[in-house]
């Protein structure tokens, strides 16, 4: 089956009289890095809101390999394969960092709502929790509260709870927001390795971060794309440059 | 024909008596996001600080000065109680309100004992206003509508057509943006509670000669307050206004129609049971409408959230 | 609630039998079988029984409050049901021939619990916090003012009664003594208690205490927040049911009492007093809140002003109850500090004592002035009769008041000192 891992098509939503995303469509393809750019206020979050099922679209439709996504609950998306961090870090605060973790593995392991299985008997369920910690770097932190975490380590530890459940589409919201520059290094490295072989969606502002990782940017003005495209088109798209740079200069004043 | 009117009129008392309170809990909750489970403590309060102040200076004193003592006491609430457990969360806040109204019932108690106290109308109003076919409409009551109906129009006038209203209006529909107005909020906060159980200490003075001043008061009225505010909608003023007024005549109208349950059955063609003092369903059939007239505002309220969970005026979805 | 849950995540391989976790239980076992050769008296097992039924029920609260983070107001209906079903069953024992041996009885009181829950939760859990709170209320206020219209199930003013005795016995035991009826509580203690505990350790209860930290985290991974508050509040039920069961045995009847909102909102106190944050924190609450109650309300008629007053202070200045207070000294204890609080604690104990006993005999003093009856001038505090209308008991109190207060609040700084001395870690390398 050749359906893109994510297809919108006239997607549109209003807050009562505004309407913040105007006749959306993208593809994006299984196994595609894309990036969505924009200046502030121009409907990233809502949009990311949209797919991920926290809204519901006041036109137009939303599809996962095919199949539409519409008016199902955030946890119904997510058991269809999709994944999704926030743009303010959502975490447990008051669980260890293990427990976060694990928690982002139950449902796509099978427990469901079991209350007739103990978590700590579950050698698989630890050893998977265990590797994953491995796999972003914060073994040494295995069993401290959450809460009491660096801010950088707080972002890591949300990319490995929203990959934990081994969603084959992954969409981070500003990943790298309020980092330093080592801290960004180390987060795109570690996107980077935990996405493989999946689908990536990401907004983000540091075009650093997105030239490095994206395979394809979109860019969003005023709840419309007016470019979807390679990194080097986009950048030498006229429009893009006209309408992001000037819109982006506005929103700075 | 008669007994409408007077059981209209009888309604729009408790109804309004309901808004009373009901206006002040949804201030207060819609600017602070906290529920204040002891209001009906303070509408308690009220009642007995204008007993003891008539006991002075007559009931028309108490009148005036007893609803800014409770005010004052509420304030004093928020500013010392309140705003210290504000930092852990709303169901802490929710526990305090609890265990405050728990307190003050013991502390009522702890003052005034545990009988009703000798809290009357004044002579000036002991009289009948007038009787339809029979049926006196005490003077009291009138002055209960025209006090409660006062207060409404008071709060209408000061939410549409004040600076401190369109404040009030702007944190009812979006709660979290007044918070950057630049107002001070720690203040504007411990006003609004003041305000707030004020309108609640007032409501208690008034009622008090009519309901009965004694400890149990606030928990009688405080569950069916609750229920009121669900019923229109957590945070809608209009909602609180028609669910209180509701309430009241339902359970006025409900009190005064002595039907029996057994003739709504036997009208629609069900036959009693043969051996009634063994049938387990022999309470239905021995129900009358008055009995079942204190349940009837919790039936409204289940039946509301399983038909609209937000009540019926509530926007809100949290 | 700000309290750092424990922690289930220590184990790593986990052995079939790991001593450390199951010594606690068979200690509480053999703790339980104990008891009454001790506390033999027919009082005595009353007031271990009851403390047994609340520890059941206030556990049973917790699965909401401090798992699940839901506050219920009218919790009192669930263990009430459960008790009121149970007593129509031991009449139905009696007179109708049911073979239903008593032991197996609180099982069905939990499954009658289970099933009301079942129907109320379906739309009350649609929502967390102050609307649940609401539902809560309302709902237990509707059962509570319904049991004096249903009469052929709640039986009215007076209420329902049983008798125990009446099923079928085995092994010559037909529960008449009160130490058999205790037997049979513990056991069910221990089995409940134990089931609530591992109810925490599984995926369920893990994801519980997901959805109450943050419900929208949850949502996107996968679980629906609604069911998830959904199963905990049905389990919760089942285990209120299986205390209102033992309750139908002990007392041998139910009545309004058991529905109201003044039960529902002892329990909260209960469990909050002891600490919503730790599995044992109900416990203790329920232990201290008994003992209380039993012991105050022989002395004084204003028990319940001091419960109140100790109940607002817990939630102002220990939210984390009385086990939250044992846990802060885990730290300096770890540390090997514990020895530094020792000298400021034994200074600050007197004052302090003398403080909170000069205070509640104000009150009582007071109290004593303005309601005992005309001519009833003489009062007993701590065994010292005299009159509470002279001016000497007043001038005394107050002395006694202001003078600890003084030196309490002379102490405080040392104290804090200490205190941040014991909790002070080496900075990590």
């Amino acid at each position: 089956m050749n359906a893109p891992a994510i297809e919108l098509s006239g997607l549109c939503k209003s807050f009562g009289t505004i309407e913040i995303i105007r006749d959306v469509n993208l593809q994006v393809a299984k196994g595609e890095r894309h990036a969505i750019i924009g200046p502030n206020g121009a409907g990233k979050s809502t949009l990311f809101n949209l797919i991920t099922g926290k809204y519901t679209a006041t036109a137009g439709s939303v599809s996962l390999h095919g199949e539409n996504v519409q008016n199902l609950k955030p946890y119904q998306i997510n058991r269809r394969g999709l994944s999704r961090s926030f743009q303010i870090t959502n975490i447990f605060p008051k669980m260890s960092v293990f427990e976060n973790i694990r928690c982002g593995l139950l449902w796509s392991m099978g427990y469901k709502y079991s209350f007739w299985t103990l978590v700590n008997r579950q050698t698989k369920l630890t050893e998977r929790t265990d590797e994953i910690l491995e796999q972003i770097n914060m073994t040494s932190r295995r069993n401290d509260i959450a809460g009491v975490l660096t801010y950088a380590e707080q972002r890591a530890l949300e990319i490995g709870i929203t990959i934990a459940g081994g969603a084959d589409i992954v969409m981070l919201d500003e990943p790298t927001a309020g980092m330093s520059h080592s801290e960004t290094d180390y987060i795109v490295d570690l996107i980077r390795t935990v996405t493989q072989d999946k689908t990536l969606v990401m907004v983000e502002h540091d075009m650093g971060v997105i030239f490095d990782l994206a395979d394809r940017i979109s860019v969003l003005v005023y709840g419309q794309f007016i470019a979807s495209d390679t990194p080097a088109k986009v950048r030498s798209n006229e429009k893009v440059q006209e309408a992001y740079l000037g819109a982006a200069m506005e929103a700075e004043h | 024909m008669s007994l409408i009117i007077v059981n209209l009129l009888d309604g729009l008392v408790t109804g309004l008596l309901l808004f009373m309170l009901c206006s002040g809990l949804t201030l207060i909750f819609s600017m602070m996001g906290v529920l204040n489970f002891a209001h009906a403590s303070f509408y308690m309060l009220g009642a007995y600080f204008a007993y003891q102040i008539s006991t002075y200076l007559g009931f028309w004193v108490g009148l005036l000065v007893a609803p800014f003592v409770v005010g004052l006491a509420g304030a004093l609430v928020e500013r010392y109680g309140l705003r210290r457990v504000h930092k852990y969360g709303h169901v802490p806040e929710l526990i305090f309100t609890f265990g405050l109204a728990l307190l003050i019932e013991e502390l009522v108690q702890f003052i005034w004992g545990k009988s009703q106290m000798a809290y009357e109308q004044p002579p000036a109003l002991d009289f009948t206003a007038f009787a339809i076919a029979g049926n006196a409409f005490p003077a009291y009551k009138m002055f209960m509508i025209f006090i409660a109906m006062g207060i409404f129009l008071l709060l209408l006038y000061i939410l549409t057509r004040t600076r401190i209203g369109m404040i009030i209006q702007a944190a009812l529909s979006y709660p979290h943006t007044v918070q950057n107005l630049g107002h001070n909020v720690p203040l504007i906060f411990m006003g609004v509670f003041g305000v707030g159980t004020a309108l609640a200490g007032l409501a208690g003075v008034i009622a008090g000669p009519a309901l009965g001043t004694f400890p149990g008061m606030a928990f009688q009225l405080g569950s069916i307050v609750f229920v009121t505010i669900v019923i229109g909608g957590l945070g809608s003023l209009w909602g609180a206004l028609f669910a209180s007024l509701l309430i009241g005549w339902l359970q006025t109208f409900a009190a005064s129609y002595n039907i029996r349950f057994a003739d709504i059955f036997e009208f629609f063609g069900f036959t009693p049971p043969v051996d009634m003092a063994n049938s387990a369903l022999r309470d239905l059939w021995t129900l009358t409408v008055p009995q079942i007239g204190p349940i009837l505002p919790y039936l409204l309220m289940v039946a509301v959230l399983v038909i609209r969970p937000q009540g019926l005026f509530g926007r809100r979805e949290t | 609630m700000s309290v750092v849950s424990e922690n289930a995540s220590e184990a790593t391989q986990s052995p079939l039998i790991v001593w450390s976790q199951i010594l606690p239980w068979i200690m509480a076992s053999v703790l339980l079988a104990a008891l009454p050769f001790v506390f033999g008296s027919g009082s005595a097992l009353t007031i271990m029984n009851q403390m047994a039924i609340t520890i059941i029920f206030a556990l049973a609260y917790n699965m909401l409050l401090g798992q699940g983070g839901m506050l219920s107001f009218g919790h009192a209906v669930y263990m009430g049901l459960g008790g009121f079903f149970c007593v129509h069953l031991m009449n139905m024992v009696e007179y109708d021939n049911l073979w239903l041996p008593l032991p197996f009885l609180p099982l069905f009181g939990g499954l009658f619990g289970l099933m009301f829950a079942t129907i109320i939760g379906l739309f009350s859990t649609r929502r967390a916090g102050t609307v649940f709170a609401m539902i809560s209320l309302g709902v237990g206020e509707l059962i509570a003012a319904s049991s004096i219209i249903v009469v052929a199930f709640f039986g009215g003013e007076e209420g329902v009664s049983g008798d125990r005795t009446m099923g079928p016995t085995a092994l010559g035991i037909d529960f008449a003594s009160q130490k058999e009826v205790y037997y049979l509580t513990a056991f069910w203690l221990v089995l409940s208690a134990l089931a609530m505990f591992l109810f925490s350790r599984t995926p369920m209860g893990r994801i519980a205490n997901a959805v109450r930290d943050n419900e929208e985290r949850a949502e996107f991974l996968g679980y629906s927040q609604r069911y998830v508050r959904l199963i905990s509040f049905c389990a919760s039920g089942f285990f209120c049911g299986i205390a209102g069961g033992l309750f139908a045995i002990n007392f041998e009847i139910l009545t309004q009492e058991n529905l109201d909102l003044t039960s529902s909102g002892i329990i909260l106190l209960i469990t909050f007093l002891g600490g919503v944050g730790f599995f044992i924190g109900p416990i203790i609450g329920a232990i201290v809140f008994t003992m209380l109650q039993t012991v105050l309300s022989l002395y004084t008629e204003i028990w319940q002003l001091y419960l109140g007053v100790l109940f607002l202070m817990t939630v102002m200045f220990f939210p984390a109850g009385l086990t939250g207070l044992l846990a802060m000294h885990s730290l300096p204890y770890r540390l090997g500090k514990f020895s530094l609080l020792l000298v400021p604690y034994a200074k600050m104990a007197l004052p302090a004592l003398v403080l909170v006993l000069s205070s509640a005999s104000l009150l009582e003093l007071l109290f004593h002035a303005r309601h005992a009856s005309v001519g009833e001038n003489e009062m007993t505090l701590f065994g010292i009769t005299f009159d509470s209308h002279a001016l000497t008991p007043w001038i005394v109190l107050v002395v006694l008041l202001v003078g600890s207060f003084m030196i309490v609040k002379r102490q405080a700084p040392s104290l804090y000192d200490a205190w941040q001395s014991a909790n002070h870690m080496e900075p990590r390398s």
